[in-house]
């Protein structure tokens, strides 16, 4: 080795790029070896070297392993930008694949592997097939991963060639490395195919289990994490799986340890005898624990889970709130996570302890951890009716201190605690009230104003202390505005005085002319009305009795910790979100931002010949054509993004084979219809449906195929109550059917004939019947666009104004997180094509927000803002209707639009 | 399985860069830094070490002052990924002897052939040094570690991890010796992370103990080695009641809450008389972790009283004695305390004579420091 690598960082005053040419032809080859490194150095600071891709490539062929490593970077690196030139590099790929050294096989199938290049792949099956039954265990593994990158590029190329059958074979691999990866490829391509292709039989299961003791730690865990998805058939079979999965617990590793953990807990739920879990239990604490003593990073990430844990096994931890007590020196994510699930276990027997525990953080000096701590109190004494007062004589004590923040806190979980257990801990009000001066947060002064209004009549100076914040009522913030007000509006009704009367007037006044908030504005209306017509009623509704309340904050919903816990061990476990919130598969805008990146390059490669573009645009488009079935391909956006122009033309093309069911006659009266009745059930006769909106008018648009032996005529059609009264508007006029033909006819439809009651949803139900056949039922889908009327637009102001006049709960939002806007003026064209009309849009920091109006029968205005960052994946949704129930059809029609 | 990974300095320089999937965007190095860097979201000021950026999952730990990241889209098991970015700095630490920004930079060529044989397609190979061995080939170009600031225990404790950045040695366990010859010898390190809370009067509330085995062989041939730990040690407390341990076993034992092990240690004969057996792989590892709550005597006691001084005045009187015999010694010895927000000045007065201490108020996170040579 010849000095530092960090010289090759150096630039030298001539022009780097030849001299690197001079040095990579060069016939020493040391003097080779250095220039590839330099090249290296280069292309990972982000300079581009790609124009030196033939000199590289030509240091290829070489015995030396060190060197040809160095290419096969470079090579990943720059493929994609030179397709052309990377077949250069096919010839030495293959002939590696051979050499006699398992590490140079290994090698050039990891390599090839990683270069996304089509021409390229299809050489690469030939190697792949030899080392995936290679002798020498590191190049089988090797292969095994390399099946899921060809599934990444080419998925259909891997089904045809029969990869998926040899990778299965290798799960009883006698090499535990090679079954890892062969598990961990094969669960990364069950997860992109809607096919079932890795299934776990009760064989599969126990070869993983025995397999499992003799792996890498790594290994271990794509193993543990493939099997969480079986399902044990009884609960004999899941202790079985239990005990063998058990030891695994005392692995070093916290990723082994935590997917054993979550094995267990899904097989738990399975296991009927108490004593068995009891005893589970009790092994699964001390692990738990002690990932609590790793990097503070891994602790994060236990606790998380153990939040999850805990709230559906409290008694796994209840013994061990100790370990939760934070140090002092634990970064604040940690401290946090500890606190909530201190809470979490806090209980009767420990709460003395936790208390102490919670009274030394509120002193300590991170003002936000401080003021969780002092919430902490309050969740506890809200949990623990015996320990209240126990709480609550802490919180005064940290009251005394007058630390600021500490009282306002204090003050916000005291009023909850009085919302709990009302009538009981009044006494304490003097002494909130003396702080009365220091609060200045908008939430604190909210709650002492509520207290007061609350208790106004043990209160001697209830109406001084009021008058006194009604001074600045103007500028005060909407939340202590609104408690002023209705703390006000008690105080009158429980000390009808003169004093009071005076105030009410003032804030009355203050409430409805001065202010510009509409909340404010109409619960003043409300009071003043109610005061004004009965005041005995306004007593009945403004002093009734409240619920009581209880600590449900961070409680998550049963169903959605159902799935978490599933999903222990996992990101989703971790944000305490499904796993659907957050992954979004947008491969091919991303691809596309490269091939931008990599326009120029790609473009003077194609303009050599238009016959290798065409030829080019082919290949692309079998490949998107998988693509787009694989997973839903971003809208294209007519204005062609700059650049790239195959690929486009490649998407486009792509995507109308995709939506074409693969023996489905086009005929000319329009779009071919998604098939509603398969041949296989209709002996022979295939119905396809859609419903479709032309000039006004609703039409069910019906092609009728008759693969039958017989002709069939006629037809008729009846639909079941629907959620918007759909119905045929005429008879059903199909000619007789002959074998092998089709006919498509659009049968006009009607509304609001049958309307089934509840909720509306989109269920459309059809049956047909003919002279031949028994009737046949299907059912449809009803698609809210077709719904919306041509007379849906409306004029701005008038959309303001209807904005505000519904109220807040009439608001539904919705993400969804798999809809791409690539162009904005194409996704209002789009929807402006199925009558939802463009009013306004503005900008905000990176993110486009528009607003749109349609309107469904019966003139009900559906007004729609959408939100979105143009390229990425991801739109927010909000709509506003007088008819909110609308709204889940509403999302589903829309998210369906915009993903074309 | 992740999609990149890559290293930055806490300048947010990119010093190492590996895309292995292609369906994150290349930007995402930058996004990651701004992101840690202006963390300010549920009120708290330190980004936790996994988080969510449009679609993109960002996985962090901080390691010898280097931020170690992984990305990815799916729903990956964090974990996997946080323990494989600690194993990764482990290996390169094995590698190049030292691990900082200048070391990394030295070898990059050794650092990407090593990450392409840690992870493929996104998947951990495996991050044995030992196995490693036969697949790497650049050796590396030791950096002088005399340079470095010199990583005391005390920065051990300031970041809360267990392993020491720099246990006793700093040199590669491939990289041979100047002479050309290897010098026979295996570390063995025993690392305690002590926690005790006193009560105000003195009283221990909460005392525990976190312990580290850990080895680093750099003996030729892998020959077996046998470690004998004290054979009235005990594992869990559940079961059987403490006093049964103290009758039978006698003050001298010792019960672990709970421990676990490195995966090439054999514990055939451990039930029968504490002894573990392994052929230490070459790098550095923890042979064994363990964790205690069982009463001990604290090292150190401190002792603090606080009067108050004046208006605007405080007098604290710290005292430390060390609770051990006289023929040990305990070397650079920390002692920190948070002050209240509103300090602006502290001054110092030391026992007369003392020697090898210094004081010093970080004016910045309002924290008193005393630092003592030796005690």
């Amino acid at each position: 080795m010849s000095g530092h690598d960090s010289k090759y960082f150096s630039t030298t005053k001539k022009g780097e790029i030849p001299e690197l040419k001079d040095e990579l032809n060069s016939q020493y080859k040391d003097k080779k070896r250095d220039a590839v490194k330099k090249v290296i150095a280069a292309m990972t600071v982000g300079k581009d070297v790609s124009s030196l891709f033939t000199d590289v490539v030509n240091c290829m062929q070489t015995e030396n392993l060190e060197l040809k490593k160095l290419v096969y970077l470079y090579l990943i690196n720059y493929a994609k930008s030179q397709p052309d030139l990377a077949i250069l590099a096919v010839n030495t790929f293959v002939k590696d694949s051979q050499d006699p050294n398992p590490l140079i096989r290994a090698l050039a199938v990891r390599t090839m592997g990683c270069i996304r290049v089509d021409k390229i792949t299809e050489y690469l099956c030939d190697p792949l097939q030899r080392c995936l039954k290679d002798d020498d265990p590191y190049v089988r593994k090797t292969a095994a991963i390399c099946v899921a990158k060809l599934y990444d590029i080419n998925a259909e190329l891997v089904e045809d060639r029969g990869f998926l059958d040899t990778l299965k074979d290798l799960i009883s691999d006698n090499n535990p490395m090679v079954v890892a990866n062969a598990v961990a490829a094969l669960a990364e391509i069950q997860e992109n195919s809607a096919r079932p292709i890795f299934e776990i039989t009760s064989q599969t299961l126990s070869k993983l289990l025995t397999a499992l003791n003799e792996c890498t730690e790594w290994g271990q865990v794509f193993i543990l994490d493939a099997l969480s998805r079986y399902k044990a058939a009884d609960a004999r079979e899941a202790e079985n799986i239990v005990e063998r999965v058990t030891p695994r617990l005392q692995h070093a590793n916290c990723a082994v340890v935590l997917s054993a953990v979550k094995m267990i807990l899904q097989q738990m739920e399975l296991i009927t005898s108490t004593d068995v879990v009891r005893n589970l239990c009790k092994k699964m604490a001390p692990p738990l624990v002690t990932l609590l003593s790793a990097e503070p990073e891994i602790q994060y990430v236990a606790l998380r889970n153990i939040n999850l844990i805990v709230q559906r096994r409290p008694t796994i931890l209840a013994h061990e709130i100790k370990v939760f007590f934070c140090k002092y020196n634990d970064p604040i994510y940690v401290k946090m996570e500890k606190l909530e699930i201190m809470i979490k276990l806090a209980s009767d027997r420990n709460i003395d302890q936790v208390l102490l525990e919670f009274k030394e953080y509120a002193t300590e000096v991170d003002v936000d951890f401080v003021r969780k701590a002092v919430r902490a109190i309050g969740r506890c004494a809200i949990k623990l009716e015996r320990a209240a007062e126990r709480c609550i004589s802490v919180l005064l004590e940290l009251i005394k201190i007058k630390v600021n923040y500490v009282v306002q806190e204090a003050i916000i979980v005291i009023k909850d605690i009085f919302r709990r257990y009302p009538n009981t801990y009044e006494s304490i009000i003097a002494t909130l009230c003396e702080s009365l001066d220091t609060l200045d947060e908008p939430e604190a002064k909210a709650s002492m104003i509520w207290i007061i209004g609350e208790y106004a009549e043990r209160i001697d100076n209830a109406d001084e202390l009021l008058e006194s914040f009604l001074e600045s009522f103007p500028e005060e913030p909407a939340m202590v505005q609104l408690q002023l007000l209705t703390a006000t509006v008690k105080l009158f009704l429980k000390k009808p005085t003169e004093g009071p009367q005076q105030m009410i007037q003032v804030v009355l006044n203050n409430a409805t002319v001065e202010t510009d908030n509409p909340d404010l504005r109409d619960r003043a209306y409300i009071y003043w009305r109610l005061l004004s017509t009965d005041p005995e009623a306004a007593k009945d509704v403004v002093l009734a009795e409240k619920p009581v309340i209880s600590d449900d904050s961070n409680q998550l919903d049963p169903s959605l910790l159902d799935e978490l816990l599933a999903n222990i061990a996992t990101l989703s476990s971790v944000y305490h979100k499904p796993p659907e919130a957050f992954v979004t598969r947008v491969k091919t805008t991303v691809q596309r931002s490269e091939d931008e990146e990599y326009a120029d390059v790609g473009e003077t490669g194609y303009s050599d010949s238009t016959g290798r573009a065409i030829d080019s645009s082919g290949t692309t488009t079998t490949s998107s054509v998988t693509a787009a079935t694989k997973q839903p391909a971003p809208a294209p956006t007519p204005p062609a993004p700059a650049a790239a122009v195959p690929d486009l033309l490649g998407d486009l093309i792509g995507l109308d084979n995709a939506i074409v069911p693969v023996d489905e006659p086009t005929t000319a009266t329009g779009p071919p219809l998604p098939v509603l009745l398969p041949a296989s059930t209709g002996q022979g006769l295939q119905i396809s449906a859609q419903l479709t909106r032309r000039d006004g008018q609703i039409f069910y648009d019906m092609s009728f195929e008759n693969n039958a032996q017989i002709p069939l005529d006629g037809f008729m059609i009846q639909f079941n109550k629907n959620a918007f009264g759909l119905a045929a508007g005429g008879p059903l006029q199909v000619p007789q059917l002959q074998p092998g033909t089709s006919a498509r006819v659009l049968l006009p439809m009607v509304l609001f004939q049958n309307i089934s009651p509840g909720p509306p949803n989109s269920l459309l139900q059809v049956a047909v019947k003919n002279n031949q056949q028994p009737v046949w039922y299907f059912s449809d889908k009803i698609s809210l666009l077709v719904l919306f009327t041509e007379d849906g637009r409306m004029e701005r102001t008038n959309f303001l104004e209807t904005w505000k006049s519904l109220p807040d709960s009439n608001e539904v939002v919705k993400d969804l997180p798999n809809v791409v806007v690539n162009s904005v003026e194409a996704t209002l064209d789009r929807l402006a094509a199925s009558n939802m009309f463009f009013i306004a849009k503005r900008r905000h920091a990176n993110q486009e927000v528009l607003y749109l109006s349609a309107k469904i029968p019966r003139g009900i205005p559906v007004l729609i803002e959408l939100t979105a960052v143009i390229g990425i994946a991801g739109v927010k949704c909000a709509i506003k209707t007088p008819n909110a129930e609308m709204a889940p059809l509403f999302f589903e029609s829309v998210e369906a639009l915009l993903r074309g | 399985m992740i999609s990149q990974f890559f290293v930055l300095s806490l300048r947010g320089d990119n010093i190492v860069f590996r895309d292995y999937r292609g369906d994150v965007p290349k930007g995402s190095a930058e996004i990651f830094f701004r992101k840690v860097k202006f963390w300010k979201e549920d009120e708290e000021e330190e980004a936790p070490p996994v988080f969510n950026v449009d679609g993109v999952n960002y996985f962090h730990v901080k390691v010898a002052g280097l931020l170690f990241v992984a990305t990815t889209r799916v729903n990956s098991s964090p974990s996997l990924v946080l323990e494989l970015l600690q194993r990764i700095a482990r290996v390169i630490k094995d590698y190049l002897g030292v691990l900082n920004e200048d070391s990394l930079r030295k070898n990059f060529v050794l650092v990407y052939e090593l990450l392409d044989e840690v992870i493929d397609f996104g998947y951990a190979q495996t991050t044995s040094t030992e196995l490693l061995k036969s697949y790497v080939f650049n050796e590396p170009i030791v950096v002088d570690a005399a340079r470095l600031p010199p990583l005391g225990p005390a920065g051990m404790f300031m970041q809360g991890t267990k392993r020491m950045p720099a246990t006793a040695v700093t040199k590669s366990v491939v990289a041979n010796e100047p002479g050309g010859r290897r010098r026979e010898e295996i570390f063995v390190d025993i690392i305690e992370k002590i926690s005790v809370t006193f009560s105000s009067s003195g009283y221990i509330l909460t005392s525990e103990i976190d312990g580290t085995i850990q080895m680093k062989s750099y003996l030729s041939g892998n020959p077996e080695i046998r470690l004998a730990l004290n054979e009235e040690l005990n594992i869990g407390r559940g079961g059987r009641s403490i006093y049964d341990y103290s009758s039978s076993a006698g003050a001298g034992a010792v019960i672990l809450d709970d421990c676990n092990f490195h995966e090439s240690v054999h514990l055939d004969s451990f039930d029968v008389d504490r002894t573990l057996s392994l052929v230490p792989p070459d790098g550095e590892f923890p042979v064994m972790n363990y964790r205690m709550t069982q009463e001990f005597k604290p090292p150190f006691i401190i002792t603090a009283v606080i009067e108050e001084a004046g208006a605007f005045k405080a007098e604290v009187i710290l005292k430390v004695r060390a609770d051990f015999s006289s023929n040990i010694t305990a070397n650079t010895v920390a002692i920190q305390m948070p002050l209240p927000k509103y300090t602006t000045r502290v001054s110092f007065e030391q026992e007369p004579g003392a020697v090898g201490q210094t004081t010093d108020f970080k004016e910045a996170n309002k924290k008193l420091e005393w630092n003592l040579r030796k005690a």
